[in-house]
C-alpha cells in the first residue's frame, strides 16, 4: 500500500486527536509502562526535549511499549470447552485439571477440513506423547508446548505468561516471557520470510492506530493449543492489535490456511496491560524442565555410576 | 562495516543443525560448495572468501577506530545515546594475557596486525585429521565476521598482570570436588551435565558477559564462539534489549536504575539494571543462579556481580568494559576493557537450538557406546564450563 506521506500523515494526525481524547489523563507523561526511579537516582539529567502526547511515540503511533498479558482459558483449547481433569490427575489433582472457557474462535469452530479434522482429533489423544528422536520425527509427538518448543503465532500472544513490546520507528520487538521465546516485526523493510521458523516471519504496518502484522514463513509445528488445534507450513496470519485505551487493546488474528482449513477464520480476545508498579519480565528458561520427560526414556538423561560398575 | 548475509545464511544452517553436534553437521555439508548464498545469486564481499582481503579490511577499521577522536555521539529520536545495531563479540584476543609477554600490555599497531593474521590464518587453517566441519566453509570463521585487530594483548586489563585473579580457598575446594565428582559420574555420558549449558541449548554463548576473548579454533565452545557471536541492540524508551544470535538469549535492561529483584529470585542470565552515565550506558547484573555445582560465568558463584559499561566511540565501534566479582570465587575484582564492531544488517535470526538439538543425542548415545567398549578418549572431564 503506498498513500502520500503527508496525506498518511494528515490521517493519523486526526486520528490521534480522537484516539488521545480516549486516553485517561492518568497516564501522564511517563513512558507507558516505566518504573519510579529509586531514591537513589544516579541518572544524569537528561537533555530536553519534548515528551510526545500520552499514549504516543516521538512520530505520533499508539504506544505500545510495555507488559502485557491475556486472560482466558484459550492456550487450553481456543475453541469453547468446559473444564475437565487434566493428565494425570492421580497425582496432579486440581494442579492439573483444565479450566472451562468459551472460547476465542469468531463463530464457534474451527473450519477444518474433514482430514485435518481426524488429525486434531489424533493431536489431542497424543498431546503428551514425547518421543525424541534425532530426526524431524521428533515434532510427530505431542504439544510442542510439553517439550518447552517455541509457540508461534498467534498462540504466544495468549498464552498464561506475560510479554512485553518495545517500539521504535523501524522496529518492534515482542519477548515473550514463556522460553524467552522472541519476534522481529520489520516496520521499515517488508521481505518474504528468508527461511521457515517457529515464530514466523512478521512485517508490519500502521492502518490508522491499528498495529497490522502479516506473518508467514511458519515451519508448521506449532499448535494453537493443548487440545491439538494445529496448522500446517501454509499458515498465513494476519494480526490486528488496536488500542482501547491506555491499558487495553484489541487483538484479531485472521488465520488462513488453505492445506487444512476449508475457509479463513478469526480469532479475537483483549489483551491488558500487566498495572503491578515491580511488573517485569522474569526468566521462564524451560529447557531444563523437560531434559528428564525427553530423554530418561532413552536412557540419556543421569551419567551412569562408575563406582556401581 | 562488513556486510554479514552471508553469515545469516550460515546461522540459518545452524539453526536446522545444532552445533552441539559437529557429526551431523558433517553430514550435512554439500558436496563441493565454496562458500556461497544459497540463492547462488549474491556475489560474496571478497572479505568472507580471502584472508588477506579479510586482514586487510579489519586493519583498515581498526586503524579507523583508533584515529577517532572526536566522535559526537548520535542520539535515539527520544533522547538517549543512540547504542541500536548488531555488534560483533568475537575476538581473537585472548581472555588472560599469555604467560610469556609478561608485562606488555599493549602491541604496537604492526604487532597487533600481526597476531591478527597469525589468528585469522590458523582459523582458517582445516586439519583434516580432527576437523568434522569446516566453519569457513559457511563463513563462520570470525576473521570472516568482521572481528577486528586489538592492541591489548589481553581481554583482562586489571590486574596489570592481565591474568585473573586467584581463587579463594572455598572455589579451589569446589573445583576439586567437581573434577573428584566427574570421576565418579562422568558428566559426558548423560544430558543434564553433559559438557556444559550451550550443548543443552539452555544458555546459548556469550550473552552476559559478551565478549570472552579466547581463541577461535582453540577448541568447540570457542569455535562455536565466533559463529554465532552479534548481539542485537533493540533500544526504546527505557530500555535497551538485547537478542543475541546464539541460541536467541534476550536480555532486557532497563535504564532507570531500578533496584534489583528480591534475591530470593536467581537467574541463568541474573537481573540486569542499567543507568546513563554521560553516554555510556552502565548496567549492573546480580541475582545469578545459586545451583549446585556453580553454573555462572567460569564457574562463579549466587555472589556474582556484573558491571558493564557500552559506549559507543564510532560509528561502527562500541567500548565494552566489565567488571566481575564474586567474594566466593575470586580473590579481588577484575576487569576487562574491549571494543565490538558494528556489523550489518541489523536484525537477528531465529535460533531454535533446543527444538532442533539432534546433536546432543548422537554425541551423548556416542559417548556412551565408546565408554562401554572402553574405546573412549577420557579427556573431556573437568570443571563445568
Amino acid at each position: 500500500m503506498r498513500i502520500g506521506l503527508t496525506g498518511f500523515s494528515a490521517l493519523i494526525a486526526v486520528v490521534a486527536v480522537f484516539w488521545m481524547a480516549a486516553i485517561p489523563a492518568s497516564q501522564g507523561q511517563a513512558p507507558a509502562g516505566a518504573r519510579q526511579a529509586p531514591a537513589v537516582a544516579r541518572q544524569t539529567p537528561a537533555a530536553p526535549r519534548q515528551a510526545p502526547a500520552a499514549g504516543r511515540t516521538e512520530d505520533g503511533k499508539p504506544n505500545l511499549n510495555g507488559i502485557w498479558q491475556a486472560f482466558g482459558t484459550a492456550n487450553w483449547d481456543i475453541e469453547a470447552h468446559h473444564a475437565d481433569a487434566g493428565p494425570h490427575n492421580e497425582i496432579m489433582g486440581a494442579w492439573g485439571a483444565e479450566p472451562a472457557g468459551m472460547g476465542i474462535v469468531e463463530g464457534g469452530t474451527i473450519p477444518y477440513k474433514p482430514e485435518a479434522l481426524k488429525k486434531k482429533q489424533d493431536n489431542f489423544k497424543n498431546r503428551m506423547l514425547v518421543k525424541v528422536t534425532n530426526d524431524p520425527h521428533r515434532f510427530d509427538t505431542g504439544d510442542p508446548e510439553l517439550q518447552c518448543f517455541r509457540p508461534g503465532v498467534p498462540r504466544a500472544n495468549y498464552m498464561p505468561f506475560p510479554f512485553q513490546i518495545f517500539q521504535n520507528r523501524d522496529q518492534i520487538l515482542m519477548v515473550y516471557e514463556y522460553k524467552g521465546s522472541m519476534r522481529t516485526i520489520f516496520m521499515d523493510k517488508h521481505q518474504d520470510a528468508p527461511v521457515d521458523s517457529w515464530m514466523g516471519w512478521s512485517n508490519g504496518r500502521w492502518e490508522g492506530d491499528t498495529l497490522v502484522i502479516d506473518v508467514t514463513g511458519f515451519n508448521g509445528h506449532t499448535w494453537f493449543d493443548r487440545a491439538g488445534n494445529f496448522a500446517s507450513d501454509s499458515l498465513h496470519v494476519v494480526e490486528r492489535w488496536t488500542p482501547k485505551g491506555a491499558d487495553h487493546l484489541m487483538y484479531e488474528a485472521t488465520i488462513e490456511d488453505p492445506t487444512v482449513y476449508t475457509r479463513p477464520w478469526k480469532i479475537s480476545f483483549p489483551i491488558y496491560r500487566r498495572l503491578e508498579p515491580n511488573v517485569q519480565l522474569l526468566e521462564f528458561n524451560c529447557v531444563p524442565f523437560v531434559e528428564e520427560m525427553m530423554y530418561a526414556p532413552i536412557g540419556l538423561y543421569n551419567p551412569p555410576n562408575r563406582s556401581a560398575r | 562495516m562488513r556486510n554479514r548475509m552471508l553469515r545469516i545464511s550460515s546461522v540459518l544452517i545452524l539453526m536446522t543443525v545444532v552445533a552441539a553436534s559437529m557429526a551431523v553437521l558433517a553430514a550435512q555439508t554439500p558436496s563441493g560448495s565454496k562458500a556461497q548464498t544459497p540463492s547462488g545469486k549474491k556475489a560474496l564481499p571478497k572479505t568472507t572468501t580471502d584472508t588477506d582481503a579479510a586482514i586487510k579490511a579489519a586493519a583498515e577499521e581498526f586503524k579507523k577506530a583508533n584515529s577517532l577522536k572526536t566522535y559526537t555521539a548520535a542520539k535515539t529520536p527520544w533522547g538517549d545515546p543512540d547504542l541500536r545495531g548488531v555488534w560483533n563479540t568475537a575476538t581473537y584476543t585472548r581472555l588472560q594475557r599469555p604467560d610469556e609477554l609478561g608485562n606488555k600490555a599493549f602491541y604496537t599497531e604492526e604487532e597487533a596486525i600481526a597476531e591478527y593474521k597469525k589468528a585469522a590464518e590458523s582459523d582458517a587453517e582445516v586439519d583434516p585429521r580432527t576437523v568434522h566441519y569446516d566453519w569457513k566453509e559457511y563463513a563462520m570463521d570470525a576473521w570472516q565476521g568482521g572481528t577486528r585487530p586489538n592492541l591489548r594483548t589481553s581481554l583482562i586489563v586489571d590486574p596489570e598482570s592481565g591474568r585473573l585473579p586467584s581463587l579463594v580457598p572455598e572455589a579451589q575446594q569446589r573445583r576439586a570436588a567437581a573434577a573428584a565428582a566427574a570421576r565418579q559420574r562422568d558428566p559426558m555420558l548423560g544430558i543434564k551435565t553433559f559438557g556444559n549449558l550451550y550443548t543443552r541449548c539452555v544458555l546459548g554463548l556469550g550473552a552476559l558477559p559478551l565478549v570472552r576473548g579466547g581463541m577461535p579454533g582453540a577448541d568447540s565452545a570457542a569455535t562455536a564462539a565466533g559463529v554465532t557471536a552479534e548481539a542485537f541492540f533493540f533500544q526504546s524508551p527505557g530500555y535497551l534489549t538485547i537478542v543475541m544470535q546464539s541460541n536467541n538469549d534476550v536480555r532486557i535492561i532497563p535504564t532507570d536504575n531500578r533496584p534489583h529483584v528480591p534475591s530470593q529470585v536467581r537467574q541463568w542470565l541474573g537481573d540486569s539494571s542499567g543507568h546513563w552515565e554521560g553516554n555510556t550506558l552502565v548496567v549492573e547484573s546480580t541475582n545469578f543462579n545459586s545451583k549446585e555445582p556453580a553454573t555462572n560465568f567460569l564457574g562463579s558463584t549466587d555472589q556474582l556481580k556484573i558491571v558493564e559499561r557500552f559506549t559507543r566511540i564510532g560509528p561502527n565501534t562500541m567500548r565494552y568494559e566489565y567488571t566481575v566479582s564474586d567474594p566466593k570465587t575470586w580473590t579481588r575484582p577484575w576487569s576487562v576493557d574491549t571494543t565490538m564492531p558494528r556489523v550489518d544488517p541489523s536484525l537477528i535470526y531465529e535460533f531454535a537450538c533446543h527444538e532442533q538439538n539432534y546433536g546432543l543425542i548422537n554425541v551423548v548415545t556416542g559417548t556412551q557406546i565408546r565408554d562401554r567398549e572402553g574405546t573412549r578418549d577420557l579427556r573431556g572431564n573437568g570443571a563445568p564450563e
